[in-house]
């Protein structure tokens, strides 16, 4: 099948895993997922330092400012003397972190430096920084960061690079095989059945995502086992795993209760009997709640809000509930199973892309709907919705039945739109 | 170092200036760019997407159309767009890449015209400039392309040109002098409006981006232009109001500080410099104002103080003992202080702690 040129296509019509084409691109104005800002930020004291056009650092400025967290933060401006200049972008570079960074009151432990597109372009010679600036600054750790969204959309984000780099700086200590690391998510571990077996376990839980100190987040090189539940934090995982020689599952939030259980045991680790019947009862008994309540309300869902939008649609529906339309502008290779599944039992369910041209205005269903995700309230234009992105932390049977009371108390309690979703980085503190 | 910033936020680029600017005018606007600027414009330096859609979008460049210059791609997804879109106009903006491997936007336009029949013109933009340069670029590129002369006059007939929420937060202009508002470039507007432009007998630039155009339809249409907000319901030229040296500084863009500046002296006959912080000055200040680039020069020129009026945000670099008058600025300060953003035309709600 041909990708659609529309601004949305039946799932039985649609390709995979590119059911649009690509095109001029809209932004829809719903921010709670988390940027390089927020995510640079989870290293406890690091201070980070962009290097780019005023355009483009305008961005990432005002994502610190929004953050209150302006004291970590510094920017050098390229101007185009920077460009047409032989050396000039890696002198600029390198002088200006120097001069930001003598301009703190503190040289802070941990600098996160943020090259940008431009410094490719310019073949900039981005290990000579590094050494100059290692060598000026011995006691820094600098984790190598880069903002370059032309690389968005062929192989490795921006993103997936960052926690890949955030992940190198955490050294090889001593294993202790009673410590297991949540890792490479933004969001910590919260009703998840992997924390709580590894508690039942007696094992010593830590989580990248949660940590109050440096120490703290340095210490997670004990580990003898990291787990990560998101996406773009996989390759981070993978590198850390494999430097230090440790294992590592990957498991995001699923809906299916084949996998969760599949996942659960191939983990090694000891479940607690009755762990699987009580968990899916749980299941079954907000399911029934929420059909209860929820009827035949139409549900959107993005794919902001869990990194399988399909595998959610999928399991709402095989229990009744109206999911009319998933909001993604591609899908992921892991959820092939789930698209030819709802292509075949729902053809009808409306896949709809969040950046097409088409889409600058929500589209404002009449009467009730019930959304997950910010942009499919956006879109949808309802305050009865599930504030959540990247899976909110959740996993397994008791991830399943939290998502499912959310989605009861969005349909009770409607939230303030037009408040919430302008707001950046969900979780993360807000100063407007 | 001039280019490094400790604590201050950079001010909206010129990417996003063009596009505000734009934002009512009908037309579709597109950036050329990965996926940066569209975000920025619309999280932290638009505030009208709730309210009233316009067609701002993004090319969605990837590294391998920026290396080969793939120009064909933009231009058939640009059509594609304006297919379905039926713009009034099409107005394309640069970012980085494009910029530097010399994408030939003048050539696109020419093209796009051919394909889709409507008028296109490029706003000359790179993300290395603040949101001024750009709203001036997309006022004179769009004056340039759209507005015709005519006989018609409309009698005491004013131009507002210059305006976006970037700088104002109200169209609130009391005008009690005769003069009658024939189009705002660009705010509380519309492209029928401003294409009315040529009738005035005046334009009034309201910030220094509204010069450019203000230049261009005096030299085409023979309108005259004065700067300046108008106080007391009077149009009058800022620059005409004389100020002294003095430790008192308004910090901002240099029409609408002078502005201030100029009301401050005739209304409590204090002298404050203005500290011009953005981008075109040209003209624009006094002998006892000063230009400042970039955190450090404006520190610097901030020492002596005794009094300051600016964004909230410029309290990080000012001294202790100087009294500060906040007067937030959306394209510094962003979102942070926007609810007590105040009426820029009613001067008497922000400066009542000036005495």
């Amino acid at each position: 099948m041909q990708t659609s040129s529309d601004e949305k296509v039946l799932i039985g019509s649609a390709s995979f895993p590119k059911p649009f084409a690509n095109g001029l691109e809209f932004n829809a104005p719903a921010h709670g997922t988390w940027n390089i800002v927020h995510i640079g930020f989870r290293i406890p004291g690091a201070h980070q330092i962009y290097i780019c056009a005023d355009n483009c650092l305008r961005g990432v400025v005002m994502t610190a400012a929004e953050m209150g967290e302006l004291g970590r933060f510094s920017s050098v401006v390229l101007e185009e003397d920077d460009m047409t200049h032989s050396g000039r972008i890696e002198e600029t570079t390198i002088e200006g972190v120097t001069d930001c960074l003598n301009k703190l009151s503190k040289i802070p432990p941990v600098v996160i430096i943020f090259p940008v597109c431009v410094h490719k372009f310019m073949g900039c010679d981005i290990g000579y920084i590094y050494r100059q600036l290692e060598s000026r600054f011995p006691d820094v750790k600098f984790v190598r960061g880069f903002m370059d969204p032309v690389m968005q959309k062929r192989g490795t984000t921006p993103d997936q690079r960052l926690r890949k780099a955030m992940s190198d700086i955490i050294p090889e200590l001593p294993l202790n095989a009673d410590t297991v690391t949540f890792a490479g998510s933004d969001m910590p571990a919260s009703a998840n059945d992997f924390k709580t077996i590894l508690e039942s376990n007696n094992m010593t839980v830590k989580d990248t995502a949660d940590c109050r100190t440096l120490e703290e987040y340095y210490s997670t090189g004990v580990s003898s086992l990291f787990i990560c539940q998101y996406p773009a934090g996989l390759m981070a995982t993978q590198a850390i795993s494999k430097r230090l020689d440790r294992k590592y599952i990957y498991a995001p939030l699923s809906f299916s209760y084949d996998t969760v259980k599949k996942e659960l045991s191939e983990s090694g680790l000891k479940i607690p009997e009755g762990f699987f019947e009580n968990g899916i009862r749980a299941c079954e008994e907000e399911l029934g709640r929420l059909k209860k309540l929820a009827g035949d309300t139409p549900v959107a869902i993005d794919y902001t809000a869990v990194p399988r939008p399909l595998s959610l649609a999928r399991f709402l529906l095989d229990n009744g509930i109206n999911v009319k339309t998933v909001y993604l502008d591609a899908l992921d290779p892991a959820e092939e199973e789930d698209f030819r599944y709802l292509a075949e039992n729902y053809p009808e369910l409306v896949l709809h892309s969040t950046i097409h041209v088409v889409n600058r205005r929500p589209v404002r269903c009449a009467g009730k709907v019930l959304a997950a995700g910010q942009k499919a309230a956006w879109f949808e234009g309802t305050g009865n919705f599930v504030n959540m992105v990247e899976g909110g932390g959740l996993y397994g049977f008791a991830g399943i039945a939290e998502f499912i009371r959310l989605m009861e108390e969005a349909f009770i309690n409607e939230k303030d739109l037009r408040d919430i979703i302008p707001r950046k980085g969900l979780g993360c503190r807000s100063c407007i | 170092m001039r280019k490094t910033y400790r604590i201050l936020p950079v001010y909206t680029g010129d990417v996003s200036g063009a596009a505000s600017a734009l934002y009512e005018l009908g037309g579709m606007t597109v950036i050329h760019d990965p996926s940066g600027c569209n975000s920025t414009y619309n999280t932290h330096d638009e505030v009208r997407w709730f309210d009233q859609e316009s067609l701002i979008y993004i090319s969605g460049l990837n590294d391998i159309d920026a290396i080969t210059g793939n120009d064909g791609k933009f231009i058939d997804d640009i059509c594609f767009a304006a297919d379905k879109m039926k713009p009034r106009f099409i107005a394309l903006a640069n970012s980085p890449l494009p910029y530097l491997n010399g994408t030939d936007f003048k050539g696109i336009c020419r093209v796009l015209e051919e394909k889709t029949g409507l008028p296109c013109f490029y706003v000359n933009t790179n993300a290395m400039h603040d949101y001024t340069k750009g709203q001036s670029e997309a006022f004179l590129s769009f004056a340039v392309k759209m507005l015709k002369g005519t006989e018609e006059k409309i009698r005491c007939g004013i131009n507002i040109v210059g305006m976006t929420p970037l700088d104002f937060t109200s169209t609130d202009i009391y005008i009690t002098d005769g003069h009658e508002t024939v189009s705002n470039w660009a705010l509380g507007t519309s492209f029928d409006s401003v294409m009315n432009a040529a009738k005035a007998e005046l334009n009034l630039a309201v910030s220094s981006s509204g010069i450019a155009a203000c230049e261009y339809m005096k030299d085409k249409f023979g309108i005259p232009y004065i700067k300046g907000l108008p106080w007391n319901g009077t149009v009058k030229e800022y620059m005409d109001v004389q100020r002294s040296y003095s430790k008192n500084y308004i910090v901002g863009e240099p029409v609408i500080s002078g502005s201030v500046a100029a009301y401050i002296k005739e209304t409590y006959g204090l002298d404050f410099n203005v500290i011009a912080t953005t981008e075109i000055t040209d003209g624009l200040l006094l002998g006892c104002d000063k230009r400042c680039h970039g955190e450090e020069e404006i520190e610097a020129a901030l020492k002596d103080a005794e009094t300051i009026i600016a964004d909230p945000m410029v309290r990080l670099i000012s001294p202790d003992r100087a009294k500060f008058i906040e007067l937030p600025h959306f394209a510094m300060s962003g979102r942070l202080y926007r609810k007590q953003i105040p009426n820029l035309l009613k001067p008497e709600e922000y400066l009542y702690g000036i005495k």
